[in-house]
């Protein structure tokens, strides 16, 4: 059977997609760790033994993410914005804007009604509009990042975060800390701070609806509310959703191969 | 699959020309500490697009062009000692870097008496008087000397002021230019007077005359060489042309820089003729939109050309415009011609911007080079540091996104029927710093240039023409 695999080897985690004709999509997903080019070959390894597929069967891998290119197994590499339009398109065909957090970028892309990229934005250098500056924090509350969007929705009185840097974000939530604010409250701030640099980075790229919001970021109950009512819209949010690039990469491979649809 | 299948893509030269600037720069800034040494000639420091080379040039006075040094500390990715040294004596890093690294490197030398060690290319001269701008183009270079002075108490600032009327669609700024021209006049009239006192010369106004004609010569060859990089392949990217912008803003007046173009032209012609393009298999023309380039990272362009994208015109550094286009009033005055050149250059798309609806300078030329050069799409660079010119890139590019849609696609309607609609060029805009090389990172930046490069391919796949 002729298989192809999408691997989207982000900053964070690595998350792989195998896809076998006429068969289920299997995936995978792991941290990313030191060592990019070993983790993928883990990604490799564990999509072929949990789908018992052998490598002989697969025809086309195709890379994306930060560290594409550390993939050497694969056969093309394309841009995880590519990728992601490919990936929601698919889930969304009615998707015009995506809004993508991911560890080091938040990032915002329309897409066309065949779901080709048509312009793009990335947060800037500083890691204070990404999902980096909520594991920050969490680190700062000992607590999982996992955890946090849940806790920030207990919020009653959510505390103005005076900065989008993370580092005077995590000096500022530790003074606030400090004061007794409870959690939950700095919490529901941090969030809202995220929101409204995501929101601006959205209403200078220009926003069509449907909105869908991806990436890991996308798994933070607490972050989807805070943008939902920041940009003052519905947001469409897919079942793991941190998963779309490399199921676009699986998509885009198959595409490559002349798969059918997956 | 393909286990070791990625190959490194061979780096394309640069052109002859482009590749001759490097010594041509350092041995002009070794020039000037020669000058400087001998005390043959006096030493000004100065800033580009002021229209006052020629006047520098005819007087014998020798410009320091105080940016071009902070870009070369730049290149070399030794700007950061200066930039701290600034730092040190309590300016923000969000001034200008350019400023920062001269001030950091004039207090080093003024402290020590002497270069500081290893300086760039043997360092920058001390100067015998300086002439800072209070021009539109950028606001501090009319603070950077008087910032300088504070270690250089001895050294003499002029400051010229060459403002220019601003665009308004619906008045004829033909009506204000009197006004402007006298005002610009005695601008220049009054830097020929200070020049002529630290100097002790007294100006040659029929050898002012041969530099202006020079000049004017300059500009048209200039013109004729930049558009032969329309040609398909394009047969120079700007990657060069921030090379060759040498000639243009710090050589004008010179015999040199008018046989520069000569050769480039000439070389330009053959790769032409021989249809020698900067990649092997040109899929994407690209426009460098705006914004000073990061000197420290102009391999991006390399990166770009391993792409199969590059860049045939650039808005950036072309600081001239066809002198038969202007309408330059006729004068027996070379400082009256200097002052009309300079209002008819920084007007030059006022009319043609008036006849487009939601019109503006600055986009009318971006459109002209779309249309020109043959586009696929728009590139710029915002500069964290240069607030002045870098502020209006993100407008000029939503206003042009707005006005000009030359894409034909088919658009998909609620109804399920394609109806024929038109798109505005991709763009992507890079963000980092002319010379501050912590504001840069190449993994981001590249990234980037990948996801663009895709949207390029999509677009290129959308178009229904």
């Amino acid at each position: 059977m002729k298989c192809v695999m999408g691997i989207d080897m982000g900053s964070f985690r690595v998350k792989g997609v195998l896809w076998c004709q006429g068969s289920e999509s299997v995936t995978f997903e792991c941290p990313s760790g030191g060592d990019f080019e070993a983790t993928a070959r883990r990604a490799q390894k564990e999509l072929l033994l949990i789908s018992g597929r052998s490598a002989n069967e697969i025809v086309g891998v195709l890379s994306t993410g930060y560290g594409s290119k550390s993939v050497m197994f694969a056969d093309e590499t394309r841009s995880d914005i590519a990728c992601q339009c490919i990936g929601v398109h698919a889930l969304f065909p009615s998707a015009r804007t995506v809004i993508d957090v991911g560890d080091l970028h938040s990032k915002v892309f329309s897409l066309d009604e065949n779901g080709a990229p048509l312009k793009f934005l990335l947060s800037g250098n500083c890691a204070g509009g990404s999902g980096r500056v909520l594991q920050i924090i969490a680190k700062v509350m000992n607590m999982k990042v996992e955890e946090i969007g849940e806790v920030s929705l207990k919020s009653k009185k959510p505390v103005d975060f005076s900065t989008g840097c993370v580092v005077f974000a995590e000096s500022e939530a530790v003074s606030r800390l400090a004061e007794g604010v409870p959690k939950e409250d700095l919490l529901a701030g941090i969030h809202r701070a995220l929101s409204s640099q995501i929101n601006s980075l959205a209403e200078r790229l220009g926003i069509e609806e449907d909105v869908v919001l991806v990436g890991g970021g996308a798994r933070n109950p607490g972050l989807v509310k805070t943008l939902r009512e920041v940009m003052g819209r519905d947001i469409l949010v897919p079942e793991g959703p941190h998963m779309t690039a490399a199921y676009g990469a699986a998509l885009l491979a198959g595409s490559l191969y002349n798969f059918k649809e997956m | 699959m393909a286990e070791q299948k990625k190959k490194h893509k061979k780096r394309r030269t640069a052109t002859r020309a482009a590749a001759s600037i490097g010594p041509m720069v350092k041995e002009f800034i070794a020039g000037t500490v020669r000058a400087q040494r001998e005390g043959a000639q006096k030493l000004a420091y100065s800033f580009i697009v002021c229209h006052h080379e020629e006047i520098l040039r005819a007087m014998d006075v020798l410009p320091i062009w105080t940016e071009n040094f902070a870009g070369v500390c730049g290149a070399k990715r030794d700007a950061e000692r200066f930039l701290q040294r600034a730092e040190s004596l309590g300016f923000s890093r969000s001034l200008c870097t350019y400023a920062l690294c001269g001030l950091g490197f004039d207090h080093w030398r003024e402290e020590l008496g002497e270069m500081p060690p290893d300086a760039p290319w043997g360092g920058q001269a001390r100067p015998d008087f300086m002439i800072s701008t209070g021009q539109i183009l950028c606001d501090p270079r009319a603070k950077w000397y008087q910032a300088a002075q504070q270690y250089m108490p001895d050294v003499p600032i002029y400051n010229i002021d060459l403002p220019y009327p601003l665009y308004h669609p619906d008045r004829d700024h033909r009506e204000e230019l009197p006004y402007y021209h006298k005002y610009i006049v005695e601008e220049l009239k009054g830097l020929i007077a200070f020049v002529e006192e630290q100097t002790g010369k007294k100006m040659d106004y029929e050898r002012l005359w041969e530099r202006v004609r020079l000049s004017d010569k300059t500009w048209n060859l200039i013109e004729a060489t930049y558009d032969l990089r329309s040609a398909i392949p394009c047969p120079m990217g700007t990657g060069d042309a921030m090379n060759t912008m040498v000639p243009i803003n710090f050589m004008m007046a010179t015999q040199d820089a008018y046989d520069f173009f000569l050769n480039l032209k000439q070389e330009l012609e053959e790769k032409i003729k021989k249809k020698e393009g900067v990649v092997e298999n040109e899929k994407y023309r690209l426009l460098w939109g705006g914004g000073l380039p990061s000197w420290f990272a102009l391999g991006d362009f390399n990166y770009f050309n391993s792409k199969g994208a590059v860049f045939p015109a650039e808005t950036t550094y072309r600081m001239v415009a066809p002198i038969a286009e202007m309408n330059i009033p006729k004068t027996d005055d070379p400082v009256e011609h200097l002052a009309w050149r300079w209002l008819g250059y920084w007007t030059f798309w006022y009319d043609k911007a008036r006849q487009r609806k939601g019109g503006e300078p600055d986009v009318e030329r971006l459109i002209n080079y779309i249309e020109r050069y043959k586009i696929d799409g728009v590139v710029m660079h915002e500069a964290f540091s240069c607030r002045t010119w870098h502020v209006g890139l993100i407008w000029q590019l939503h206003q042009l996104a707005k006005i000009y849609k030359p894409i034909p696609v088919l658009r998909l309607g609620k109804d399920g029927n394609k109806t024929q609609a038109w798109r505005e060029n991709p763009s992507l805009v890079l963000e980092s710093d002319i010379i501050d090389i912590t504001s840069y990172s190449e993994v981001d930046t590249r990234n980037k240039i990948d996801a663009f490069i895709d949207t390029l391919e999509s677009v290129a796949k959308s178009r229904v023409d």
